[in-house]
Parts: structure tokens; sequence; C-alpha cells
């Protein structure tokens, strides 16, 4: 066993980055000796290909790595569960958790910068895999080498849920793998059964079909389902709004929301490329086409009779909004099934909430000649390698990787505080398959027929452009939704300046 | 306090008078035998502060110009782009509308606060509970801006928020809450700010007053003025330099903190609350567009020098004297 | 004082003054202080009881607020649960450190500038005041990239650095102020007596104490309230109060009555001292442009 001083590989790359960053300046005031890594310490045993598994996965004892993450539930689980880590491999892994944006601004600035305080670090699909692709360490080496421990499922496309490896790990080239699935969430709706059953037979009254939600529900259903409902409140009627949008200041998500309805009339996306490979040069935006406006339309027709706080509602004020038993209906990630399944917390657990995929196009909201689907979108986390760390050290946070990726781990998590799986084996473990209808002891397997049985498939999953410029791009849409909705704007008006911003933005 | 120093500065005339002479002639005796070590010994005592101050400012100041001029978005390297960045400022709405939605920020926040607390000031002054009263008032300037963004926040919220509750009750909201809504979300923002910084401008107002002479206002009364028309000839005059300054404290706070719109609402809905100083978080820590932030945030630094400028001037301004500190106390004494 | 004397001149219309005046201040009075009511309600509520609004327009209704028992399961929860313990610390450690790092290099350099003089002094001056005025946002990327070359990301002397970026000048500044209100005399006196020049200084440092002691608080204040580089520069290692308050909005539950607890642990040390310096308060959040 032998010591390797602190990162002593990567100083020199470091260096380097640093001066490509603004280190000139530095140098030239004479100031500045450079980096080493935060937190990071690196022992190392040499195993060979013939070494038992244990040797293997203990090659790295007394190591120490930063793990920066989002502050979902797979994160806090595997904090808790840590020692089982430690005890695995003794490697010591800290796992830091902050809000997805503040969590992007500190890797960005870490692996921009040339360092790697964080060995790993969470691979939102769009707002961080997307920019920061390039910076990120290339796993497929590390997949097949004999003196790394493996999971024994393997890695390939099959191992995950249909679309995740794409979305979460690949970016503008095929041949590279810059991160594993780790977590995820995926958009379905949530529904107040026990309200469309009550009122079923006032609404069928007036719309001449029945209040109910199936897959086959299409977003002109939905507009009625929450026109009826807004009736109902403005004649006085004790009754929750039918349905709220997200379109808080939270931009990537509120820009989903409106991609959701767009995709799933005709199957509409926002550049001619393949959103699952991504592309550094977009060319033009299909914002301000006849299609995107009518939709845009709808969109704010929806809106208008939406819950009034429509604007004021992320994701996360949504779901509380649903909790405290103001809407009908949402469509939210499924993740967030254990809070509203949380008698504690929600008005709407107990049986009263029902899970189905997202609503599908309506055939007469088509003019582009595309087909209706129920167009899902989603965020998926993956965990990947700082590509600036030395050679060492990224090994050391792959055995990391594939641990917090293996089925048992994410078993561990969806047992614990609702995690959210990513590889398709943990539903054939028989709790999991129990744990699908109520009663139920993991909220969020109810929702997994919905999700991963249907909206993650093809033809109904969107996922939105992978682009260097991706977040700004998620901002112009957010914004000018926001301004369409709050009447500001016209469709029509929204969507040309989305198309002239973005198309400016990739230098169109 | 003020007694000991007072006390103490008898005590030094006393001294002085004893030691007339040898200070005169420390003053003006041959420099030569004098001048070296003093320099010495007091460019000794500066160099800590003021090289770490360089340390943790100018250095960034330059790496900051650099940026400005470079791409350093997603690239690799960076990439020398002369003016550019700063160029391309003057085409994106976002930033002009930046320094419209600051300025117009500003100018609702400083009117407010200016309004309330002058009249919460002519109103405490004297008055009984004035002590009590002031203590309580200062409350919320102790608050952490984001904790109050938080709070208010948590008040504002349409499901739960009490201040959502109230201000339906009163009629001037209807359902849509106050941050949901493009044309009062600036005013959510505005409410936060006046909450937390009015009792200043009570307290600089009232440290004004204290100084308005007796007897002209004494002098005003006999004449018969109404005590109105006393505050604008007499009380405002007096401390309309207090005013101004707290007026350019306070621009220059809206520039400096963010922290609780970023809580509140993050520069939405639509761009209605962007103002600058977030614009420039978003596109320096959302975007990542390193150098077009830099450029903005360059613009940003030199418009708050040039107010700072302006600021120091108003400090040194021998007619502005009332306002600091050597002249009130001439008049308290 | 001053508004007593208008008073003698009582008329109708002053009267009617006079009731609006109170009626003004008893509603200031209430918009002062609900936010903190709430706050400390809220965070001894169990979570569905703080979720209960009365009906639009019920005032009486509003009473419901106080209808509720106390638990103090939020504020265990911080410091069982959440490690509140360790962020009450760095947020501690930050902000006395960095308030005694200001204070000391502050005094000594504030003297200096008081007693001697040199060309371009106004310029350093106002150069010094100026890093004070900077707009956070804009000076934090280069910072960040500057202290992470040194390691000092995410530790607490990193934080402490940082927040001497804006304490340090506004030590300077204010302590200029009180030396200059120091007659010169004193040292010269002492000097006189054979002491050295630095045993002069220390003559004078009595008399200045007070202001340097109510400096250090404000400095604590300032540090202890910052959220932007404490998130940045603090990253994760050295998480202080009102960054950890901000991250228990979680993506699944936003914790009310621990945001609410939380909100009270960071605000109150606060209002102590702000108590405690109340008279050189107004001074120090001028930047001594006014003093009471």
């Amino acid at each position: 066993m032998f010591y390797i001083p602190k990162n002593s590989v990567h100083k020199t790359v470091s260096r380097r980055k640093f001066l490509e960053l603004g280190g000139g300046t530095a140098a030239a005031l004479g100031i500045g000796s450079m980096t080493v890594g935060l937190g990071t310490v690196i022992t190392r045993t040499p195993v060979s290909a013939a070494s038992s598994e244990d040797a293997k996965w203990r090659q790295y004892e007394g190591t120490k790595l930063v793990f920066m993450s989002e502050n979902t539930p797979p994160s806090f689980a595997i904090r808790d569960n840590i020692k089982a880590f430690y005890d695995l491999t003794g490697i010591e892994v800290e796992i830091i958790t902050d809000g997805l944006p503040i969590v992007q601004q500190k890797v960005g600035i870490d692996l921009r910068g040339g360092n790697s305080d964080f060995a790993l670090s969470y691979v939102q699909d769009k707002p961080i895999g997307a920019p920061f692709a390039d910076f990120y360490s290339d796993l497929t080496p590390l997949l097949g080498d004999e003196t790394l421990p493996q999971d024994p499922e393997g890695y390939g496309r099959d191992a995950w849920f249909e679309n995740f490896l794409d979305v979460c790990g690949v970016y503008y080239d095929r041949d590279r793998l810059i991160a594993l699935p780790y977590d995820s969430a995926v958009a379905c709706t949530f529904y107040r059964q026990d309200l469309y059953e009550k009122y079923s037979k006032e609404f069928e009254a007036e719309y001449g079909y029945r209040l109910e939600y199936t897959k086959d529900s299409t977003w002109q259903n939905v507009l009625d389902f929450a026109t009826f409902f807004k009736k109902l409140r403005d004649g006085g009627e004790d009754v929750p709004y039918g349905y709220a949008q997200h379109n808080g200041n939270f931009t990537w998500t509120t820009q989903l929301d409106i991609q959701r309805m767009q995709f799933a009339n005709g199957r509409w996306i926002d550049f001619d490329i393949d959103d699952k490979l991504g592309s550094r040069e977009p060319g033009p935006c299909n914002w301000g086409d006849e299609q995107s406006v009518l939709i845009m339309e709808k969109f704010k027709a929806l809106g208008d009779v939406s819950h009034p706080d429509n604007l004021a509602n992320g994701t996360l004020e949504l779901n509380t909004v649903y909790q405290s038993g103001q809407i009908a209906m949402q469509v939210q990630y499924h993740e967030f099934a254990a809070s509203v399944e949380n008698a504690e917390t929600s008005v709407a657990a107990g049986g009263k909430t029902a899970y189905a995929p997202c609503p599908k196009g309506a055939p007469d909201w088509i003019v582009n000649g595309g087909d209706a689907v129920n167009g899902t979108n989603c965020g998926i986390g993956g965990i990947g390698i700082n590509g600036n760390a030395s050679e060492d050290v990224k090994r050391a946070a792959y055995i990391f990787a594939i641990w917090a990726t293996s089925k048992n781990t994410q078993f561990d998590v969806l047992k614990g505080v609702g995690g959210t799986p990513t590889r398709k084996s943990v539903m054939d473990i028989p709790e999991v398959q129990k744990a699908r209808t109520r009663p139920t002891d993991m909220p969020n397997a109810l929702t997994f027929d919905a999700v991963y049985d249907f909206g993650i498939k093809d033809p109904h999953f969107v996922l939105g452009p992978k682009i260097p410029e991706a977040n700004e791009y998620h901002n112009i849409v957010a914004a000018e939704s926001q301004n369409c909705l709050a009447g500001r704007t016209t469709p029509q008006e929204a969507c040309a300046t989305i198309k002239q911003q973005i198309d400016n933005l990739n230098g169109v | 306090m003020q007694k000991t120093l007072r006390a103490k500065r008898a005590s030094f005339s006393a001294i002085e008078e004893d030691h007339g002479y040898a200070a005169r002639r420390l003053d003006y005796g041959p420099g030569a035998l004098n001048e070296e070590p003093k320099r010495r010994y007091h460019i000794l005592l500066m160099a800590p502060a003021i090289l770490t101050l360089a340390a943790i400012t100018i250095y960034p100041f330059f790496w900051l110009i650099y940026m400005s001029l470079h791409k350093v978005s997603v690239a690799r390297s960076d990439r020398w782009v002369g003016l550019d960045n700063y160029a391309r400022l003057f085409g994106d709405v976002k930033y002009t509308d930046g320094w419209l939605l600051l300025v117009k920020y500003s100018a609702l926040c400083l009117t407010l606060e200016i309004l309330i607390g002058v009249v919460l000031a002519v109103i405490l002054n004297g008055s009984r509970f004035e002590k009590v009263l002031v203590t309580v008032f200062l409350m919320p300037m102790m608050m952490s801006p984001v904790v109050a963004g938080l709070v208010w926040y948590y008040l504002y919220n349409g499901t739960f928020g009490w201040y959502h509750w109230l201000f339906q009750s009163i009629g001037i909201l209807g359902e849509t809450s106050i941050l949901a809504d493009i044309d009062t979300a600036m005013w959510g923002l505005v409410i936060v700010d006046v909450w937390q910084w009015t009792p200043l401008i009570t307290l600089i107002t009232l440290a004004g007053l204290k100084r308005v002479p007796q007897d002209q206002l004494e002098a005003n009364m006999v004449d018969g003025a109404g005590s109105l028309r006393n505050f604008f000839t007499v009380s405002l005059p007096n401390i309309y330099p207090f005013l101004l300054i707290a007026i350019l404290l306070r621009f220059m706070d809206n520039f400096r903190f963010i922290d609780h719109i970023l809580v509140l609402t993050g520069g939405g809905p639509g761009n209605a609350t962007r103002i600058l100083p977030v614009y420039l978080f978003d596109v320096s820590f959302q975007f990542f567009k390193l150098g077009r932030g830099a450029a903005i945030a360059f613009t940003l630094l030199i418009v708050t020098i040039v107010l700072g400028l302006i600021l120091v001037r108003i400090f040194d301004d021998p007619k502005k004297q009332v306002a600091s500190g050597e002249a009130g106390e001439t008049t308290d004494d | 004082m001053a508004s007593r004397e208008i008073v003698q001149y009582d008329s109708g219309l002053s009267r009617v003054f006079k009731v609006l005046a109170q009626v003004f201040l008893v509603v200031y009075l209430i918009w002062t202080v609900s936010p903190f009511i709430i706050m400390v309600g809220s965070s001894m509520k169990d979570l569905l009881e703080a979720f209960t609004l009365p009906r639009v327009g019920d005032w009486l209704g509003a009473l419901s607020f106080f209808d509720f028992s106390p638990t103090f399961k939020h504020y265990v929860a911080l410091f069982a649960e959440e490690n509140f313990g360790a962020y009450l610390t760095n947020s501690l450690i930050a902000s006395v450190g960095s308030a005694l790092v200001a204070v000391v290099l502050g005094t000594s350099c504030a003297y200096s500038m008081s007693r001697y003089q040199f060309r371009g002094k106004k310029d350093v001056f106002f150069w010094i005041i100026s890093t004070r005025m900077a707009p956070v946002v804009a000076v934090i990327v280069p910072l960040y990239a500057i202290f992470r070359s040194f390691g000092l990301v995410g530790t607490l002397p990193g934080l402490i650095l940082a927040y001497t970026t804006f304490n340090l000048p506004f030590a300077i500044w204010m302590l200029k102020g009180f030396f200059d209100n120091v007659p010169y005399a004193i040292e010269e006196a002492a000097q006189c007596d054979g002491a050295t020049r630095l045993q002069a200084t220390m003559q004078i440092l009595p008399l200045v104490a007070p202001g340097i002691g109510a400096f250090l608080v404000l400095c604590i204040l300032f540090a202890w309230n910052d959220f932007l580089f404490a998130t940045i520069i603090g990253s994760g290692g050295a998480k202080t109060l009102p960054v950890a308050t901000k991250e228990l909005i979680q993506p699944q539950n936003v914790q009310w009555g621990k945001i609410m607890a939380a909100g009270v642990v960071t605000t109150a040390p606060m209002m102590l001292l702000g108590l405690l310096i109340r008279r050189y308060l107004v001074a120090g959040l001028t930047m001594g442009a006014v003093k009471e």
C-alpha cells in the first residue's frame, strides 16, 4: 500500500486549465500556486484481473471522495447507507447535497475551472450534462476493465429502463458515455379518483362523455375537466380547481410543462435533431410554426382555467397545492407519489389519488401531420466522474458509481425514502411487484405502470434538445410562455420571440 | 460611552495646555529627524489591511476584466473577443430591461421607504414611546435577507400564506397570489424591502430631526406657523442631506443584495422581476456565460463606483457637514 | 423636545392628525411584528396546523392562528436530524472570525490613515470604500476561481476571507472616523513623555474601544446574515445557517415548520446583538454618514 500525494497527477492538468480560465492574469501578477482537490485523498493497493472480487472492491481502501448531488431521496438514502459502501470498499464518500441550480453552479465552476473538488457529481441530463458533457470522464474504458469490480448485470442499454442510459449518459457523441442512470423523475398524471367519481354524472350531462381519466384521455379532455371544475367553483361550489401547470420560477420544469403538450400533439420537437444524442449546432428552431402557435394557444386556454397561482407554482409548490386538496389533477413527476401518499401532509392520501400516463394529443390539435401520443418527459439524474481527476481518483469514483446504481442499492433507496429506480431488474424483486398495488409500503411503486411500462417508452417519450446552451434555452422558453399566459403577449408573439431569441442564442 | 469620551477629551485639553509647547515642537520641528520612522511606522500599520484587501479585490477585478474580453462559455479554452461581450449587451433586451427594472424597483422601494420612514420619524420624534418603538421597529433589519425572503415566501403563498389571506380579505388581491401575477410580482419584492429597510430611513430621519435647531422652530412658531408648515420649512431642509445619503445607500444596497429576490421570484414571472443583478446571476451561474457575465458585472461595478463617488462627495462637502457626526456633536453640546 | 413644543398650539386639525398618527403607529407596529409572530408561531406548529387558513374576509377567524398546541419538535429535529449544531458553529466561527480579522487589521490601518498624511490618500481611501460597495454577484465568480486555486473553497478560512472583502473596508472606514475624533495631542504628549510610537498609539486605544467593540458586533452581523458568499464560497464544507435554512426547501417536501424554526434560530441571536449596539446602529448602517 502506498500513498500518492494529494492529487499529484492532476495538479499539472489543473494548472493548465486554470491558466485557460483566466489564470494568465494570475501568473502575470505573480500570484498563485495551484489546486489541490477539496477533500480528496487517494490510496491504492494494486490489483490484477485475476485478483479476488473482494480485493477489487477494496483496492482503494483509505481513499476519500466527494460526491456533489441534488437533494433528492436517493442521495439522502445513500448518505444514510454510506456505511455499507465503506464496509464493502474502505472508501469514504462525502455526499454534499444542494438544490439543482446550486449543484449546477458548483459543479460547473469545478469542471470548467479544471478542478476536481467533486470527483463524482450529479449529471442531470440537460441542465448539467448538456453544457458540461466535455468535462466528464468517458466511462466506456472503465466498463470493461477487469481490474475493477463490475456489476453482474452490466451496463448495456437493456440493463436500464428504456432510453435512460442515452438520456443521462450520451451527449453529442455516441461512443462516449459520461454517466450511469442514478435516479429519475418521470412525468405522469396524478388525479383525485374520489372527485372524478363524485362529479361524473354532472360532467357527463354537460360534456356527453364520462368524467374519467385513462391513458387515452387527451389534452382536450383535460381542458374540459379543468373548465368544468372551474365553472363549478365560480358557481360557488366547494370544489378544487381541475388542473394546474408548472409555471413557477424553476425554469427547467416550467419549460418541460409546455414541451409535454407540444410533443403529445404531433410529436413536435424544437429542432430537427435527434434529441437523445443532442447537437452542438442545432440549427434554426421550429418555434413559430403553425403547430407550435396552436399549442401555445391551447396552453394558454388551459392556463386560464387552471389554479390561479399557476405562475408561482413550480414543481414543488404545485405538489403542495395538490397535497392541500386545491386541485383535482396534476401532471407531476413520479417521485412525488411518496409525499402525496403521506397522510400527515396530504389530504389526497389514502387511496384518493390514482396514477396514469400523461395526457395524449388531441387529433384536431395536430396540424403538422404527426401522431397523437402521450408525451412524457423526465429528468434522469446520472452519476458522472470528473474528467479533471487523476486516473486513480476516477477508478475509485467508478467503484462508487456502480455501487450507487446497483440493483440492491436502488431497492434499499426505494424501500427507505421513496426512490426512483433506474435498473429494470429492480422491478423483478417480488416485494416491488407487490408494492405496485394498494396497500403499499412503497408509494412510488403505484406509478410504475404509468411510468416505466408506458410513458418512458417510445413513441411517448420526449426529452427536449440536448444543446450546450440548454439552460438559457429553458430560461427563454419559460419566461416567454409565462408572458403569454399572463396575457402580455399573444401566442403568435410568444412563439416568434422564442424563435428569435433561441436562433440568436445558437448563432443561426 | 459618549460621556467618557467627553471626559477624556476634557483631560486632553488639560494635557494639551501642559504640553502645548512640546506638541508644537514635535509638529514643526526639524522633519528629517521624525519623518522617516514615522512613515515606516504607519506603513507597517497600514500594510496588512491594504495588502489583504488588494489581494481579495484588485486581483479579482483584473480577472473580471480579463473574462469580460473573452468568450469563456462552453468552449474549452478562452477565446479573445475584444469588446464583443460589451457590444452584445446593447442588443440584449434583458440587459437593458434589467437596468430599467433595477431603477423601477429601487424607485418604488425608496419612495415608499422615505414616505413611510419620514412620517414615522416625525410621529415618533419626542413621543413617549419613542425608545421602545424604535427598538421594536429595528427588528426586521437584523434579519438575514435570505431568511426574510423565505418568511415572506411563506406569507405570500396562495395556499397557506397569511398575507395572501390578508390581501384577499381587504380586497386588493384576488385568488392569484402576489408573486404569481406579472403585474404584482414586483410589488411583492418591494413590500419585503420596505418591511426590512423603512426602519433605517426612520432612524436616519430621527437623527436628523434631533439636530433641527430648536430656535428656528420656535421662531417660526411665533410667526404662527402650523406644525405641518413648520415641518416643510424648517425640518425638511435640515434632514434633506440625511435623506440624500439614505437614498444613495439604499440604492446601492439594491445592487448588492438579491438574496430575497432569488428566493421569492428568481426574476419571474416572465421577466417581470429580472433586475440587472438577478440577470447577472443567471448569466454567470445558470447559463455559465462567464465572459458575458463579466461584462455585465463590469458595467454594474462602474455604475456602483460612480454612485460611491457621489456619496463620498456628499460626505466631504463642507456645507453638508450637518450630516456627519462632528457637526452633530457640536449642536448637541 | 421639538414636537412637544408644537403640540401646545393644539387645534382641531392637529387633533385629527394626532389620532391619525396613533393609528398609523399601531398599523405600522402590527406590520413590522406580524411576520415575526407568524414565523415563531409556525415554527411551533405541526405541519397540518400550519396550513390552515380562515375563509377570506373572516377576520375573527384569524385568531385561529393562535389556536394550536405548541411543539418544539421542529427545533429538536433541526439539531437532531439536520445537523444544525454544526451549521451554527460554522456561522459563529465564520462571522466572529471575519469580524476579528476585519477589526484587528482595520484598527491599525484606520489609525494610520487617520494620523498619517500621504499623497494619494484620498484615492486609497475611496478605493477602500468602493470595495465595500461592489455588488456581491459581480465579484463572486473571479473570487471563487481564486479561492479555489488556494484550496479555500468550502473551508471556514475561505469564508472568513470572503467576508473580509466587505467587513475590512467597513471597519477601516468607520474606525478612521473614530480616530479622527480623538485629538492628536494625547499621543504627542505621550511621546514627549518618552513613550515609543507604539506605546503612544496604545494609549488611545481604550478611548476608541467601545467603538471598536460596536463595529466588531456589526461585522459579525453582516457576515452572519450573508447568503451568496456562503453558498458559493462556503460550498458544502462550510455551510452556515442562512444556507442551511434555504436548503430545507427540498424537491419533494418543503418543511415549513423546520424552515421557520431555522429562521428563528438564525435571526434571534442577531436581534440580541442589534439591541446591544443599538446606539451605534445608525452610524454603522449608514457607513458613518449619520450619527445619533
